[in-house]
């Protein structure tokens, strides 16, 4: 869809071409001649989105032509302010592209009549077109300086650095015609310390970078005299565009006007984004000797034998189990038994007792069976026995059944002494 | 109206846009902005909302809470280790006494097991409370008497291998029956010590540790060490007990099988574990997977040519397919392995083998990854276009928490320190350091003496690649808490002060030299004050250099305990001078010339002119004298020369001027 949009955008630039200042078609192509249409999408998006929210304006009041324009400077003009005050924040630069893009999937079916309205309204547009330009300037500004330098994908490298080539280009481009950049040359240098022969390979470099000066630099011109070429390409779509960012070659170091897509070239995420870039030799073919669902005849499972112990035993042997803080010392005691385990929940250390109901410890009336007299003192006293034993959280179900039975046979002992007692 | 309706809706879209980029910088801190707004414009299309599945019971292992405490604690770059911080007085300070410190403590363990298992009757007091099994003594002697196979199982657990045999022979001769399974374990038993009885338990340990001082050689040869040591210990032989008891079985099943050829790879019977495979195959048998493991390590061994080795390989693989044994991670290793004994063949199917292995949801452990960095840098080799291997291999594993799954895992960080080393990568060694610091990586770093290799390698390449900044910054985070350099790697370290002209470090490097045990290294120290001596520094640092090269001196003096003493020589004598001299200390440096004559040594023409100009300065015409006199003593050449000098530069006395000349012409007759 942005592709489609941004046709008939240029469509309609095209005519007034001669009224633009040559340069801002000239990035707008040199962005698109880079980039793949991920990355294109959201600068393109946007002037598209500035004309898309005029026209869904439009709808919406649907007002006629005459008081379009009118309204239009107004709007334009807040625009602009949205666009200053991106310089400070970027998040309201960024508002505005979510809330344009929100308005496209509302445009899609308009695109044809707008295409028409523009037409009629090209003095609308005209002005349309100065926004535009406010906001491509301004926010490139801040992009490059609030950009972290560090990339994760590969493609915005490059992006940057035609952002930067181009915010640099008229400011700069005449006065280094004739000298490289200091940081630049320092940066040269340090490379080539890092090389056998330094002095060879500074002067090599340095050649190398003076001749990639020249080239962007006679670039550019070429550019700016071919620019309706080369919009006339633009509209038959990116093929061809694509074919001159192969045309540069990869192996050659990238020359910035301002000096910064040097540096941030060198160091390892450039190198690394281009492996990534390439397969992975990771996700090569197979071999497909196995097939992949295979189901294995499971054998007896007999627990594990002396060979698994051993390589368990091996790993650890060949690891590095030595404790780092007080805590894994007492990790490691916990797991050989030697530490009463940290207490996670309110059962700690009930192991032996986790399958016991309280009941059991609670009501032992049940064990002062027919051994024991129905009445009497004897009765008396094992009742205290069991009060005292239910509220005892020290001993287990089992040892309190043994302490009963102890006084049972106490008791079965003592028979005649009791029974001369007449208890 | 429209345009407030419309404002209300930016500040609406400002606002989420705002809490999506919030959402989204977390996940990719480095994101550059480009990139930031073209992520943006998806989730505003469609946001997908996580859900957050909140589980009802979380059940906690018993060190959960431990485990989360340990995580609190970082790791202290001025302390020494934990295991040595009980003691003040036993925190090591060299690498020596690191590894007598550490090992005695593990002695001191094993002592204290050896005693309670020799004479459990003294230690059968049970104070704990609850029961601790592994404080008790372990029972050592057979407890079962009669020939029963009760015996027989609680021999096999006790891994008494002869006891165990004799045993099987007494039940067979009386005719009782042997279940499979228990000859199956005995079978096992057998061939996993070779049919011999296996050390005792405690002297193993010990022996371990003498096979680690054996490690001290590099990595490469420490393997083929051991294995020829395993040859020499025990070698398959012909008709062994194993063979024996396996032949009187009547039917043997897969586990017996797998039980012989996996001894006799083991025990380097390599081409009778092919054949007793394929007579396994004959009996109509499927073969499980650790035989097949087995099989793939010995490949290497029965066939010459590198694409035989790795026909039989994948012949291996095949049969496992036919017989539906899913291969595990220690197959893909072992396949690995073998491939570092193929040469190009390995270069070539290392990675379809790993993406066999994924295809399977096997995924490499750092042993894999380790096998594949050692097919593709061979040490010795030239590294050409290979280092982006490393780059791969490390894009895999950055960040991943690998678990110990291998004994081989263990190598990993060493070898790709190594190749980091060899192909002097500073950035991937920065990667697979921080890999170090991920999850429980650190264990994977394996013992001491590795952990050790490991550190000086990556320093050793900090001290080639980096600014004298950053290797300082990890100079102080590694030494001497983890890292105890040697003399070699502070060598490096001085040239990067040297390089990065940072000579004024050298007093508080002199002092690490010292507490790590090189203040004896005759080259170092000559090193040392060789860097003193090249140049002159300010005032403040001469002041330094000086008090640091009297200290030096005292190390020549003295020589510690028990430590060989350095011997001076020339270059070092006049270097301490010059030094003295530099920093104004007439005094000292004079009875630093006077040692010339007591060490033998002879001073050179320039020093001595040194020394007078100095002597000049304060205008002492007696010490001038007697500098010559020195000079004369020595027959220097240079002696006229300075007789000279003193003759033009200095106020002499009559009497001084009749002995210079009388020394004038001393020296021209015994010239």
């Amino acid at each position: 869809m942005y592709r489609r949009l941004l046709i008939n955008i240029y469509q309609v630039r095209n005519g007034l071409i001669h009224t633009q200042n040559t340069r801002l078609p000239s990035t707008k192509c040199k962005e698109r001649e880079s980039f793949a249409p991920v990355i294109w999408a959201p600068c393109t998006a946007r002037p598209l989105g500035t004309s898309s929210i005029s026209f869904s304006e439009n709808k919406e009041n649907s007002t006629s032509l005459s008081e379009d324009k009118e309204k239009r400077p107004e709007e334009n003009e807040a625009k602009e302010e949205v666009n200053t005050d991106g310089q400070k924040s970027t998040e309201i630069s960024n508002a505005t592209l979510t809330l344009q893009l929100e308005t496209e999937p509302v445009d899609k079916p308009e695109d044809s009549k707008q295409v028409e309205k523009t037409k009629s309204g090209k003095e609308s547009l005209l002005e349309l077109l100065g926004a535009m330009k406010v906001e491509v300037t301004t926010v490139r500004k801040i992009r490059p300086s609030k950009t972290p330098r560090m990339s994760e994908r590969p493609d915005q490298e490059p992006m940057e650095s035609t952002h930067s080539m181009f915010q640099h280009a008229t400011a700069k481009g005449s006065q280094q015609q004739g000298t490289l950049n200091p940081a630049l040359v320092a940066a040269v240098s340090a490379a080539a310390s890092t090389l056998p022969n330094r002095h060879q390979a500074e002067s090599e470099l340095l050649k190398q970078l003076r001749k990639h000066e020249a080239v962007p630099d006679t670039q550019r011109r070429a550019d700016g005299q071919n620019i309706g070429h080369i919009i006339a390409d633009m509209k038959v779509g990116g093929r061809k565009t694509n074919g001159r960012s192969s045309a540069r070659p990869t192996s050659q170091i990238r020359f910035d006007d301002d000096g910064k897509g040097y540096t941030q070239d060198r160091g390892i995420t450039g190198e690394l984004d281009a492996v990534r870039r390439r397969k992975s030799p990771f996700t090569s073919k197979r071999l497909n000797i196995f097939t992949a669902g295979m189901e294995q005849d499971t054998l007896s499972v007999l627990g594990p034998t002396l060979w698994d112990i051993d390589l368990a035993n091996q790993i650890v042997q060949a690891t590095n189990q030595a404790p780092r803080n007080g805590f894994e010392e007492m990790i490691q005691w916990t797991k050989e038994g030697k530490l009463w385990q940290y207490p996670i929940n309110n059962e700690a250390g009930l192991e032996e007792e986790a399958s016991v109901p309280f009941h059991e410890h609670v009501f032992l009336e049940k064990h002062l069976d027919e051994s024991f007299p129905r009445q009497g003192p004897v009765r008396h006293f094992m009742e205290l026995v069991i009060t005292g034993l239910a509220k005892n959280h020290h001993l287990t179900v089992q040892q309190k059944k043994e302490h009963i039975d102890w006084f049972r046979d106490y008791f079965r002992q003592k028979d005649d002494v009791l029974k001369e007692a007449e208890a | 109206m429209a345009s407030s309706c419309s404002q209300a809706l930016r500040h609406h879209v400002c606002k989420s846009s705002r809490i999506l980029r919030v959402h989204l910088q977390k996940a990719w801190p480095n994101r550059s902005f480009v990139l930031n707004s073209a992520a943006d414009q998806q989730p505003a299309v469609s946001s997908p909302v996580e859900e957050i599945v909140i589980p009802k019971k979380k059940t906690w292992s018993k060190e959960a809470v431990l485990q989360a405490l340990a995580s609190t604690v970082n790791r202290d770059p001025t302390a020494s280790d934990y295991r040595f911080q009980d003691d003040p007085y036993l925190t090591p300070k060299t690498s020596s006494e690191f590894k007598l410190f550490s090992l005695s403590q593990e002695s001191g363990r094993n002592a204290a097991k050896y005693f309670i298992s020799t004479y459990p009757k003294y230690f059968q007091k049970d104070y704990a409370q609850p029961h601790i099994p592994c404080l008790m003594p372990e029972t050592l002697e057979a407890q079962i008497e009669e020939v029963s196979e009760a015996a027989l199982i609680e021999r096999i657990q006790m891994r008494k291998v002869k006891a165990a045999v004799d045993l099987y022979d007494q039940l067979q001769q009386a005719g009782t029956p042997v279940s499979l399974d228990v000859t199956n374990q005995l079978l096992d038993l057998i061939c996993f010590y070779g049919d011999c009885d296996p050390a005792q338990e405690n002297v193993p340990e010990q022996r371990n540790e003498e096979t680690e001082d054996v490690q001290d050689e590099p990595q490469t040869k420490k393997g083929r060490a051991s294995k020829a040591s395993d040859k020499l210990k025990a070698a398959w032989k012909e008709n062994n007990n194993a063979e024996r008891i396996f032949a009187l079985l009547s039917e043997p099943n897969t586990h017996s099988y797998s039980a012989l050829i996996r001894g006799m790879v083991k025990y380097g019977a390599y081409s009778k574990a092919f054949s007793t495979y394929t007579d396994l195959l004959n009996n109509q048998l499927k073969a499980d997977v650790s035989t097949f493991n087995a099989l793939i390590t010995a490949a290497p061994e029965v066939k010459e040519k590198y694409n035989e080795k790795w026909e039989l390989i994948v012949d291996l693989l095949k049969q496992m397919a036919e017989q539906k044994v899913k291969p595990n991670l220690l197959t893909l290793n072992a396949v690995l392995k073998a491939l570092r004994r193929c040469g190009t063949v390995g270069k070539s199917q290392a990675f379809p083998v790993i993406s066999e292995m994924r295809a399977l949801s096997i995924d490499p452990s750092l042993a894999s990854y380790n096998h594949l960095l050692s097919i593709f840098y061979k040490p010795g080799a030239p590294f050409q276009g290979q280092t982006d291997i490393l780059q791969e291999v490390m894009n895999e594993v950055s960040g991943k928490s690998f678990t110990p799954q291998d004994p081989d895992d263990a190598q990993f960080f060493i070898t790709a320190v190594r190749i980091c080393l060899d192909t002097k990568d500073i950035e991937q060694a920065y990667r697979v350091h921080e890999l170090l610091g991920v999850g429980e990586n650190w264990r994977l770093l394996g013992n001491d003496f590795q952990q050790n290799i490991y550190h000086a390698r990556f320093f050793s390449l900090l001290c080639m690649m980096e600014n004298i900044d950053v290797v300082l910054k990890w100079y102080r985070d590694l030494v001497p808490s983890v890292y105890y350099p040697s003399s070699n790697v502070m060598r490096d370290l001085l040239q990067v002060l040297d390089t990065d002209n940072r000579l004024d470090l050298i007093p508080q490097i002199w002092k690490d030299l010292k507490q790590l045990g090189h203040g004896n290294r005759q080259t170092l120290v000559e090193e040392l004050l060789t860097l003193m001596a090249r140049e002159k520094q300010n005032q403040e640092v001469q002041e330094t250099f000086a008090e640091c090269a009297l200290d030096i001196k005292k190390m020549y003096d003295t020589g510690d305990r028990g430590k060989v003493m350095m011997s001076w020589t020339a270059g070092s004598l006049s270097d301490l001078v010059s030094v003295l001299l530099a920093a104004q200390r007439r005094q000292d440096a004079w009875e630093i010339l006077k040692l010339f004559k007591t060490h033998n040594r002879v001073p050179s023409e320039e020093l001595l002119d040194k020394f007078l100009t100095c002597i000049k300065e304060s205008g002492d015409v007696n010490q001038a004298l007697e500098l010559v006199q020195i000079s004369a003593g020595f027959c220097l050449p240079g002696t006229p020369k300075l007789i000279q000098r003193v003759q033009q530069e200095f106020l002499l006395s009559e009497q001084q001027k009749s002995m210079l000349s009388d020394l004038e012409i001393q020296t021209f007759n015994s010239d």
